[in-house]
């Protein structure tokens, strides 16, 4: 195929070899992404049964989503940082810097608690510019500067913190602690609020696979086979509805942390797949002097992912401080590798330039489901390290086998 | 349209240095509508240079530039993207991990409030290849899985994408077969029949003399001779490039490509 004389006019119809990759070509760039759906709900359904069905009991799915919150906020930045070739280490020490900044706004300057957010995430945009400068425009590689930052703000923040910093307010308290109010009632054991929103989600994800299917069609493009897009439609609708069931009979039926990362999921899924910023994160990542010889503003891009995941590091010690209802020095420890770990379990690349929102997504998930799966059967939380670090080199492992065998580098 | 009145594009005293070494000096460069001007010389002697900062990847540190007449700067690729420019770089300057159509139009995506138009640009994409006749099984094919050949005609399909006025294009058939090769100098022939300004740098003698109008020879980053195509033999151009006297040039096999001289 290398010897093709592509550029000859006499092009002549596609070979049977090449029709085959172009019915297939759009899926093939996304079956390592189904790979990575189909392990989670393995590895969910493997600990339904080992704990004797008691990880999908509705408040523990509940608690799964609220423990692991600060995971997906801050792996949705992570991976944008990692597909354009960089990496974030400080992010773990931002969060407990600002989460004690925060505690301080509310318990010794009275804010109220939405200024106090506000407060984290401006901090957390000045705190990205900061770290953006040095990448972007100095030149400065991001592994050396987020390591400076992982040791400023820690310092920061034992500085600030000292001990703990207690956060009495209680509707600051309850953005982790509370569910949407469900004022709809319950319809027996379900809460119908959780019901609606689930329902709504199962036909916006319909209504909008079907727009954009529309959309190829009205453009002449080729378009997935119909029982792939009914599979696919399927398999998404059920998921969400399953999701919806368990967590309706949950005793607040939807937490605001889940609330809360679906926007951001969305969005950023939106941002990383639809937008121009987020096609030039992936060509920063796949090859920089190209992208900036093309004309893409690669300083800005770099900058900007930076003060991006600056404020989902603010928000993050929003989470983490609302949920312990204190501020700790200590808070935030380690979880520049959590997040790290999710991107890469969920198909980024340590190259740059390949990764997904929804990758990352389902990487904090299966880690969460490893950590919770693990604690109800009562595993020694050392050995739950030891499982996580060997699926975290086995899904990277598998990764690149499953790439080599495609063929492509 | 005719032809041109004044030059499409000028270059006057063009100066570029890099710490001690000057890569360029008091060049001047000139392309008209409708004309192919090939920018010769042995390795170092500035033509890549010169194509990266008529490509906005560099900014001279002397020198005007025109284009239609009016003085400009082109401090990026975008600047240049913006006043017409279209450039095919040596390297190719392709993105692997994404897919043709994003190549097509990396930075100059088609675009409305938010939303990128991807499926206007996969169409216009579509268009695009089928014009080339390009083998390129789909827009949507990852530029990874592309053979050498296949990145270059999406390099060169780059040039079809908004309407330049002038494109450099940087070695274009460095690493083509010969079939491939001439399909590129057939599309640069197009390219001039559209009433465009190329500018082609190549160390293929045999391709500068095909399909260009006027050869500008550089040596050791100045200006080293100007020749019409037609009417310039070899042995000038190898002695313009080589710096030698004629007689020494007579020693150099005809039809050589230039690379061999050293």
């Amino acid at each position: 195929m290398s010897t093709d004389l592509n550029l000859v006019p006499t092009g002549g119809p596609l070979t049977k070899n090449s029709s085959w990759r172009e019915r297939f070509g759009g899926l093939g760039g996304n079956a390592r992404q189904y790979g990575i759906f189909a392990a989670l709900v393995v590895i969910i359904l493997l600990f339904q049964g080992m704990t004797g069905g008691r990880l999908l009991y509705p408040d523990n799915v509940a608690a799964l989503i609220n423990q692991n919150a600060y995971v997906m906020v801050l792996a949705i930045g992570m991976v944008m940082v990692i597909i354009a070739g960089h990496i974030d280490l400080s992010v773990g020490s931002v969060v407990a810097t600002i989460g004690g900044v925060t505690a301080i706004s509310i318990h010794d300057w009275g804010l109220s608690w939405w200024l106090a957010v506000l407060l984290a995430l401006v901090l957390g945009a000045v705190v990205g510019a900061w770290q953006g400068f040095w990448i972007a425009y100095v030149g400065i590689p991001a592994f050396i500067v987020t390591l400076a930052g992982m040791l400023i703000f820690r310092g920061l923040a034992l500085a600030i913190v000292s001990q703990s910093i207690p956060v009495l307010d209680p509707t600051f308290n309850g953005i982790m602690a509370n569910s949407l109010p469900n004022f709809l009632g319950r319809l027996g054991d379900a809460d119908i609020l959780t019901l609606v929103i689930g329902a709504l989600l199962i036909l916006t994800t319909i209504w909008a696979q079907m727009r954009s299917r529309s959309a190829l069609r009205d453009h002449n493009l080729a378009v997935e086979a119909v029982g792939v897009f009914v599979a696919k439609i399927v398999l998404a609708a059920l998921g969400i509805g399953v999701v919806t069931w368990l967590l309706s009979r949950s005793t607040g039926g939807t937490p605001i942390a889940l609330a809360i990362c679906a926007v951001l999921i969305v969005a950023y899924t939106f941002i990383m797949g639809r937008t121009v910023f987020g096609r030039h994160i992936y060509a920063i990542g796949g090859n920089r002097q190209a992208a900036r010889l093309s004309g893409v503003s690669t300083r800005s891009v770099d900058f900007w992912i930076f003060v991006n995941i600056g404020v989902l590091a603010g928000l993050t010690g929003v989470i983490v401080t609302s949920r312990l209802g204190t501020a700790l020095a200590a808070a935030g420890n380690g979880f520049e590798l959590d997040a790290i770990a999710a991107c890469f379990i969920g198909g980024a690349a340590v190259t740059g330039g390949i990764g997904r929102i929804s990758g990352a997504i389902v990487g904090a998930l299966i880690m969460g489901v490893l950590n919770q799966g693990l604690s109800i059967m009562g595993v020694d939380p050392s050995w739950t390290q030891v499982i996580k670090g060997l699926v975290l080199l086995l899904a990277v492992a598998y990764d690149l086998v499953s790439k080599r065998r495609a063929g492509t580098q | 349209m005719g032809v041109a009145q004044g030059p499409l594009l000028t270059m006057h005293g063009i100066s570029k240095r890099f710490g001690a070494v000057e890569a360029l000096t008091d060049v001047d460069l000139e392309v008209h509508a409708h004309e192919v001007v090939a920018l010769i010389g042995d390795n170092a002697a500035g033509k890549s240079t010169l194509a990266k900062i008529v490509a906005g990847a560099l900014t001279p540190d002397s020198g005007l530039i025109e284009i239609n007449g009016e003085a400009v700067t082109i401090p990026t690729p975008a600047a240049a993207y913006n006043l017409g420019i279209a450039t095919v770089f040596q390297d190719f300057a392709l993105c692997e991990n994404l897919d043709v159509t994003a190549n097509l139009f990396l930075g100059r995506e088609m675009h409305g409030a938010l939303r990128r138009s991807d499926e206007e640009m996969e169409r216009i994409t579509r268009e695009v290849l089928d014009r080339l006749a390009s083998r390129i099984p789909s827009a949507r094919t990852p530029l990874g899985s592309l053979s050498a050949g296949q990145r270059q005609s999406v390099a060169i399909a780059r040039t079809l994408i908004g309407s330049p006025r002038i494109v450099v294009l940087d070695e274009p058939t460095a690493s083509l077969s010969v079939g491939q090769t001439a399909e590129v100098l057939t599309h640069i022939e197009r390219l001039r029949e559209m009433g465009l300004g190329i500018i082609l740098i190549s160390h293929n003698m045999t391709d500068v003399r095909a399909v260009s109008d006027r050869i500008e020879v550089l040596r050791l980053g100045r200006n080293n001779g100007s020749f019409v195509t037609q009417h310039a033999s070899y042995e000038e151009i190898i002695a313009a490039i080589t710096g030698a006297p004629r007689a020494d040039a007579l020693r150099h096999p005809t039809g050589a490509t230039l690379s061999a001289v050293s």
